[in-house]
């Protein structure tokens, strides 16, 4: 029988009012969990401004010169002394450097320099990061301890300091030894938070379950844990290509890190910065695709960050 | 001066969220005489607390917002009153007591400067003055030890402890009026009694009125002269509070006493519960609020009853248009709840065989 | 309270022990380490063992390392390899001009941060609090050298206004008063630099806990008293808001340090930071080392610091 007749009991005659409260289920719009994580990051405009900056630049860097004629950053254009420091022309938008070198050409060649630097040594930080702490939360005991006191010990030093003496020891100028020496320095937060993970998973019911059944505990964790890991590590990773392009410059800058004849905008900045009286574009436009290129990443891992939170709820 | 300390008429404050205005208080009226104590009774939610709270314009703005009313105290309306002038009253003629000690204390401030703060804004005191008065109302609230006591942070003390810590700040300027929120609610049940007992001595001892917000109908009982029932942001009944006990005349308030357990019912007689949950106040259903979780309930009720007088008692008002002592209204009633819980079983074992469907 | 003091300073001694073995290893075991930087390949074999003795090379690893402890107990870090000056003496001597920019730094940043966040979590939601946040994101992607060139390029090449580098200008005499307004001069810019590089990560931490706190019940009960604004905000919220930034400056201190020694770098400042970058350039070992364990001294001791502190101003913890 029908609730709402039943509902209906017959009496005196009188009208009788049903409960109000029998009302239809709320009919909720249901999307998917990736597609929630999407519509927050699109509504979030900082974020987006930052990720199309992003883009423009690697076009920039890594198109710019197949589709330009700036792709010739060593070759010497201008050979006459006082035609060189010249300000931004049409064949030199961004105008040469103090021996006659085209600088957009040099921007770009020392953009693709940095960026490559800074997210290949993101993706090996992040993979370190993930096998010790996967590593170390699994198998706990000592392997845990000494991992947690080797990342005491390297965070007990300054930053800087300690990049400084590994890079003037290390490097040979390189882009391939800057980016191991950086990596070094990125891991630790991706270690401890899937080793965190790991070991609040270890005893769950359904790892031990599975272990039960003959599966592999170490294989059932790590495809359990990398998606409740993966939100944090996303942001720290994007997060982290900020810190390794200013690593690098910084490192260029003082001279211990890409020497010539390589160049990325580390070393621009310090070639440019006697000639600031005569031609600052020379110091401005290495230090300002630095700075724009640092803000637009730390946007968009805002944006990441806030998009990807759990606890944010859609209203 | 009339003769009531307080007299809120018709208050209306809302909130302003994105979805719209949630009418948290909405024509609230009661009165206040000296002296006096008011018992606020009502579920989680139905406005108490906001009532308390707009009193003593301690409501954000935004996202609060007063729609209208005013509260007279001693004549003067508070709504209308500069800023300046309101803090002269907050603290200094009107006390207030929350619900939670464990977070209404100033963690990094001792006890001695919190109660001492109070006096020395409104009376003027010397930080010596103060202190000296902080231990003697340490001292008053039942805190042994005050003198070294009042140098404590509040972390050293326990729940109820803090509690009178809160009495002692509240009433340390001696107000007229003490606004007493949920006081006993986040404590121990061995604690609640004692910190009562010290609300009722210390205000009838000086003379202080009382509002006390409760959804304990027990608390209500032992120390009220008169109970007003809140239902959904508006005032549902009003009486003294033998009165309202013996004689209740709001399906609500009839519902409340219902579910307190008794000692002298059977022992394993089912305890009554009112069916459903209080209406969203974003969009509050036209007419009594009540209506929807009303076993009394009529197409009348679709229209809001104004809050009146109950015929042959000039104390008791109540808002319903339903006589519910008339042994037909109580028949009609009965019946409804039958049918209630009849549906609602049909539905749980509908829903269950659909379960069982699917999965076989 | 004092068992866990006790337990936390054995633990800091631990740690520092670890550490110092680790950068000792790490400084003799790297490519380019002391032997090669010793060495002229020209020098005889009698030449070369006569200096091996001299800075104790002759001996085997551990050994050095011992005795490098020990000495370092008692404050003597060796000698120079480059100025043969003891080291000891060399950082006492850049010590004082490192702790001028230090100290006047860490109070602007300290003042400017608390300011910007009371106003920025006062105004919550306002133009002023947008735009501060803003300038805040700008100043977090701003890495400390970029910063320094350009205040150095707009202030000083471009504008004339501000000396750019060192700590006095050459070739003038001055009294004793001009002396002190030339010193100051020059340390306006390596001071605002330093400061700023550091407000924006702390003054939006202090942001938040102002709204944090100001969100308490506690501030109800305050305001219930009777307590006017300016009060509120000075002795109920300002207060327990500090309480967590004080820490995260403690724990900030090996930035702090690495941004003054990359300062120091940029604006020629004499201190010990521009002595660490000299001596990096030069392969000055034993100073290198002097610097990275006193750094980590510090670095640990500021951790313990902000511990203790935490209890000293907030008494929940003082007395539990």
């Amino acid at each position: 029988m029908d609730i709402s007749e039943r509902l209906n009991v017959p009496s005196t005659g009188e009208e009788i009012e049903p409960f109000l409260e029998v009302t239809p289920q709320l009919v909720q719009q249901r999307r998917s969990q990736g597609r929630i994580i999407f519509d927050r990051f699109i509504r979030n405009r900082a974020a987006i401004v930052g990720a199309i900056f992003l883009i423009l630049l690697f076009l920039f860097c890594f198109v710019g010169p197949l589709v330009t004629t700036h792709n010739q950053p060593d070759q010497i254009h201008v050979t006459d002394v006082a035609q060189t420091l010249a300000g931004p022309s049409w064949q030199f938008p961004f105008g040469t450097d103090d021996t006659g070198r085209d600088m957009m050409a040099r921007a770009m060649a020392g953009g693709q320099v940095s960026l490559l630097i800074a997210l290949i040594s993101m993706f090996m930080a992040v993979i370190v990061g993930v096998s010790i702490g996967a590593f170390a939360g699994f198998y706990g005991g000592i392997i845990d301890t000494l991992l947690m006191r080797f990342t005491d010990v390297i965070l007990s030093v300054p930053l800087y300091l300690l990049l400084f003496v590994l890079s003037a020891s290390f490097t040979d100028g390189s882009p391939k030894s800057v980016i191991l020496l950086i990596s070094f320095f990125g891991w630790q937060y991706a270690a401890r938070l899937v080793r965190g993970e790991f070991l609040s998973l270890r005893e769950r019911e359904y790892v031990l379950a599975a272990r039960t059944i003959g599966a592999k505990g170490f294989r059932i964790m790590f495809r359990h844990i990398l998606p409740n890991a993966a939100g944090p590590i996303i942001v720290n990773a994007t997060l982290l290509i900020g810190v390794n392009i200013i690593l690098e410059s910084v490192m260029s800058y003082f001279g211990f890190g890409i020497k010539p004849p390589n160049s990325s905008w580390g070393t621009l900045v310090s070639d440019g910065q006697g000639f600031f009286d005569v031609d600052p574009l020379l110091l401005m436009v290495p230090a300002l695709l630095i700075f724009f290129t640092v803000l637009s990443v730390n946007l968009v891992g805002d944006g990441l960050r806030d998009a990807l939170d759990p606890y944010m709820t859609e209203r | 001066m009339g003769e009531n300390l307080l007299e809120v008429q018709d208050l209306k404050l809302y909130f302003k969220v994105k979805a719209g205005k949630v009418r948290a208080v909405d024509g609230v009226s009661f009165t206040i005489k000296p002296g006096e104590k008011l018992g606020v009774v009502g579920e989680s939610g139905c406005g108490k607390s906001v009532t308390a709270l707009s009193i003593m314009r301690l409501i954000p703005q935004p996202p609060g917002e007063y729609a209208g009313g005013s509260v007279l105290f001693e004549d003067q309306d508070l709504l209308d009153v500069p800023e300046s002038a309101m803090r002269k009253i907050r603290g200094g003629q009107i006390g207030m007591i929350f619900q939670d000690p464990m977070t209404c204390l100033n963690p990094t401030m001792t006890v001695g400067k919190q109660i001492g703060e109070g006096l020395r804004i409104h009376l003027k005191l010397s930080g010596d003055q103060a202190l000296k008065r902080a231990i003697a109302l340490l001292e008053q609230v039942g805190i042994p030890d005050a003198a070294t006591r009042v140098n404590s942070y509040p972390h050293q003390f326990s729940g109820g402890m803090r509690q009178r810590v809160m009495i002692a700040i509240a009433l340390a300027c001696n107000p007229k009026l003490l606004i007493a929120d949920e006081p006993t609610t986040a404590l121990d049940v061995t604690v609640q009694a004692q910190i009562l007992e010290l609300i009722n001595g210390v205000c009838s001892e000086f003379g202080t009125a009382v509002m006390l917000i409760t959804h304990d109908l027990g608390v209500v009982a032992g120390m009220t002269d008169r109970v007003v029932v809140m239902y959904a942001g508006k005032v549902v009944e009003t009486a003294p509070t033998g009165e309202l006990f013996a004689n209740p005349r709001h399906p609500y308030t009839l519902g409340l006493l219902a579910s307190v357990p008794r000692l002298d019912e059977k022992r394993h007689s089912e305890l009554r519960t009112i069916e459903g949950a209080p209406p969203d106040l974003l969009s509050p259903p036209p007419g009594c609020p009540f209506m929807p979780r009303c076993a009394f309930a009529r197409a009348i009720c679709r229209t809001m009853p104004p809050l009146e007088l109950v015929a042959g008692n000039s104390s008791h008002l109540k808002a319903c248009w339903v006589n519910v002592t008339d042994p037909n209204e109580q028949a009609y009633a009965d019946r409804r709840r039958k049918a209630r819980l009849e549906a609602t079983q049909v539905a749980i074992s509908t829903s269950a065989d659909v379960t069982l469907q699917q999965t076989s | 309270m004092g068992r866990y003091i006790i337990r936390r300073l054995l633990q800091a001694l631990l740690l520092l022990a670890l550490l110092s073995v680790g950068m000792f290893l790490l400084i003799h075991a790297l490519p380019g380490g002391p032997e090669q930087v010793l060495f002229n390949p020209r020098l005889s074999a009698a030449g070369r063992a006569a200096i091996r003795a001299r800075f104790g090379l002759d001996q085997p690893l551990y050994i050095q390392y011992l005795k490098w402890l020990g000495n370092a107990l008692v404050g003597d870090f060796g000698f120079s390899f480059v100025t043969n000056q003891p080291v000891s003496e060399l950082l006492t001597e850049r010590f004082p001009a490192t702790l001028e920019l230090f100290s006047f730094a860490l109070v602007l940043a300290l003042i400017l941060a608390i300011t910007i966040g009371v106003i920025s979590a006062v105004r919550q939601g306002s133009v002023t609090d947008y735009g501060l946040t803003t300038l805040s994101y700008f100043g977090i992607a701003m890495p400390v050298f970029l910063l320094g060139l350009f205040a150095q390029n707009i202030f000083g090449v471009w504008l004339h206004i501000l000396p750019v580098s060192g700590t006095s200008t050459l070739g003038f005499t001055y009294d004793p008063f001009n002396a002190f307004l030339d010193r100051f001069e020059h340390l306006i810019l390596p001071m605002l630099v330093l400061a700023v590089s550091f407000i924006a990560g702390w003054s939006r931490y202090m942001r938040a806990s102002m709204i944090e706190v100001s969100k308490q019940d506690y501030m109800r009960t305050a305001r219930a008293k009777g307590v006017a604004p300016v009060p509120l905000l000075i002795r109920h919220a300002l207060r327990n808001a500090v309480i967590p930034l004080i820490t995260v400056v403690a724990l900030d201190f090996g930035q702090v340090a690495g941004g003054a020694t990359i300062t120091e770098g940029v604006f020629a400042w004499p201190g010990m930071g521009l002595l660490f970058l000299d001596s990096l350039t030069n392969r000055d070992f034993p100073v290198l080392l002097a610097m990275l364990m006193i750094s980590a001294v510090f670095v640990i001791g500021f951790n313990l610091i902000a511990d203790l502190l935490y209890g000293v101003m907030d008494p929940r913890i003082r007395y539990s």
